[in-house]
């Protein structure tokens, strides 16, 4: 299947969320491509330069999504991807910030460009992400 | 702070004894530290966070009685040794009672003074340790509650984001009854994931982490922004919302801004729930006396006198005939009754059954001149 539309990551590490992501987005004509870890999600990032990233960010590790978006906006390792957009999706929008409850602005690291809650609704992903795009 | 080489400070205004003392215990390999009078040892002790201070009961100016009592207020966890010319068990007894851990009288022996010191430091030691433990105890029961929500949590929102892909139509085509179906079941789902995050809500009230630091607030703005988000949804039921307006003068209070959202938002949905057709929702706000008062009443289908009392209980839900599936979690009346008490508030109903409810919120006034401090603590 070919697709002349953007490249899509998701980082999640339920596998259900990457089927219904990749569901959605292909349906969409996106192209999609998955990590299930902050690690995979670093070496994909790089190999595949996505256009738009959806980060989990109540994933296992102690690495959690805040850290993986502040070295994307930060570190010299991800320089050739500094402005891709990330999206951060969170099951729990109280709990925003991994399970060890911190909230990653208010420890001073860079943020994502938008927030979406699960269960993530397609018609509000696709607007998000044509949103960001456009830019 | 963590304990390398234990820090011992003498007060005494004899040299002498300054001086055997800091001998004896630089022996044992302390870090030791001396005071001639009183208030030079509290502006150590405040500086130098000591773990033992030895203190001469009778010393001129600032006495040892005096430096005891001070303790408490700068380091309630050091350990206080007197030492006493005047040995007498009248002296001993009030010392121990103005919480000196020991008592030695002079003159004492090397050996004496090494005891005691080695006690009065495994005391320390158990102290810092529980307290340690508590914190610890307090850190795991926040996780827990939070934990459990995520772990109860998680396979419902992945249910519902298969559900939301079915009801897009992205895998097959799917007929009107079909979708129909899973939008019920979706519905279910989302019941379900209100009442956990009301349950978790309800576990963070109790252990006083869900209000957070209060800040001056004006009542009114805060009932403004609400009816405003809630119009819609109130349209949406046939409700009309009766509220006055921005316009009008502030009503402050110290308060947790997202605390009162909540029990104002619980209080207007239950308003817009248990309503009748095109019935109205009235939201007043006035003060009086020393109390701001907030008064939310509905033309709906009221409360029996019998079940008035328990109106605020966890769970308890009066049902409608032909209402099997019950709107709410059943735990908003309790959050918001927990929070208006978080508050130093009261929450009061009143009701006639086939007229209305009527629920109304006293909050106590902010001083004129207040300032945001601390917020509520369990």
């Amino acid at each position: 299947m070919t697709t002349n539309r953007a490249k899509i990551l998701v980082v999640d590490d339920d596998p259900d969320f990457r089927e219904a992501m990749t569901a959605i987005l292909t349906a969409a004509s996106y192209g999609v491509v998955t990590a299930s870890n902050v690690s995979e999600g670093t070496r994909t990032i790089l190999s595949e330069r996505p256009d738009l990233i959806l980060l989990d960010i109540m994933m296992d590790s102690l690495f959690d999504g805040y850290s993986l978006c502040h070295a994307i906006r930060t570190s010299k390792e991800f320089e050739c991807v500094r402005d891709t957009p990330v999206i951060f999706v969170s099951a729990v929008r109280q709990i925003a910030g991994s399970r060890f409850g911190f909230k990653g602005e208010e420890q001073g690291l860079a943020g994502p460009e938008d927030y979406i809650d699960k269960p993530v609704k397609p018609a509000d992903l696709l607007a998000r992400i044509e949103r960001f795009l456009k830019k | 702070m963590t304990e390398t080489t234990p820090l011992v400070l003498v007060i005494d205004d004899e040299e002498s004894m300054r001086d055997s003392c800091s001998q004896i215990l630089l022996k044992e390999r302390y870090r030791v530290e001396t005071a001639k009078d009183g208030a030079t040892g509290i502006q150590l002790i405040r500086t130098l966070h000591p773990a033992v201070v030895i203190v001469d009961l009778k010393m001129p100016g600032m006495s040892g009685f005096e430096v005891l009592e001070s303790l408490p207020g700068i380091d309630p966890q050091i350990v206080a040794i007197v030492i006493t010319g005047y040995a007498t068990v009248d002296s001993a007894v009030e010392a121990m009672k103005k919480g000196a851990h020991d008592f030695l009288p002079k003159p004492f022996t090397p050996e004496a003074l090494r005891i005691i010191i080695g006690r009065g430091l495994e005391r320390r030691r158990l102290v810092l340790e529980a307290e340690a433990l508590r914190k610890e105890k307090q850190l795991l029961e926040e996780h827990f509650i939070t934990m459990v929500s995520h772990q109860l949590r998680s396979p419902l929102v992945a249910i519902q984001q298969y559900f939301e892909v079915m009801l897009a139509g992205l895998v097959g085509a799917t007929d009107d009854r079909l979708k129909e179906m899973i939008h019920k079941a979706n519905e279910r789902l989302s019941a379900l994931l209100r009442l956990i995050n009301d349950w978790l809500d309800l576990a963070r009230i109790d252990q006083g982490r869900f209000v957070g630091a209060f800040q001056l607030l004006d009542v009114r703005k805060i009932l403004d922004r609400l009816v405003d988000l809630m119009t819609p949804s109130a349209r949406e039921s046939d409700i009309s919302l009766d509220w006055a307006g921005s316009a009008g003068p502030a009503f402050e209070v110290l308060a947790d801004a997202q605390g009162l959202e909540q029990v104002f938002a619980n209080l207007i949905n239950n308003a817009i729930r248990y309503n009748r057709p095109q019935g109205r929702v009235r939201i007043d706000l006035r003060d009086e006396a020393d109390s701001v008062i907030i008064e939310i009443q509905d033309t709906g289908i009221g409360i029996a006198q019998e079940h008035v009392p328990f109106i605020f209980d966890q769970f308890f839900r009066v049902g409608r005939p032909g209402d099997k599936i019950p709107k709410g979690s059943g735990l908003g009346l309790s959050i918001a009754k927990k929070l208006v008490e978080a508050h130093h508030g009261r929450i009061e109903v009143r009701s006639e059954l086939g007229v209305g409810t009527s629920f109304t919120v006293r909050l106590p006034k902010a001083a004129v001149g207040g300032s945001a401090t601390g917020g509520a603590s369990a």
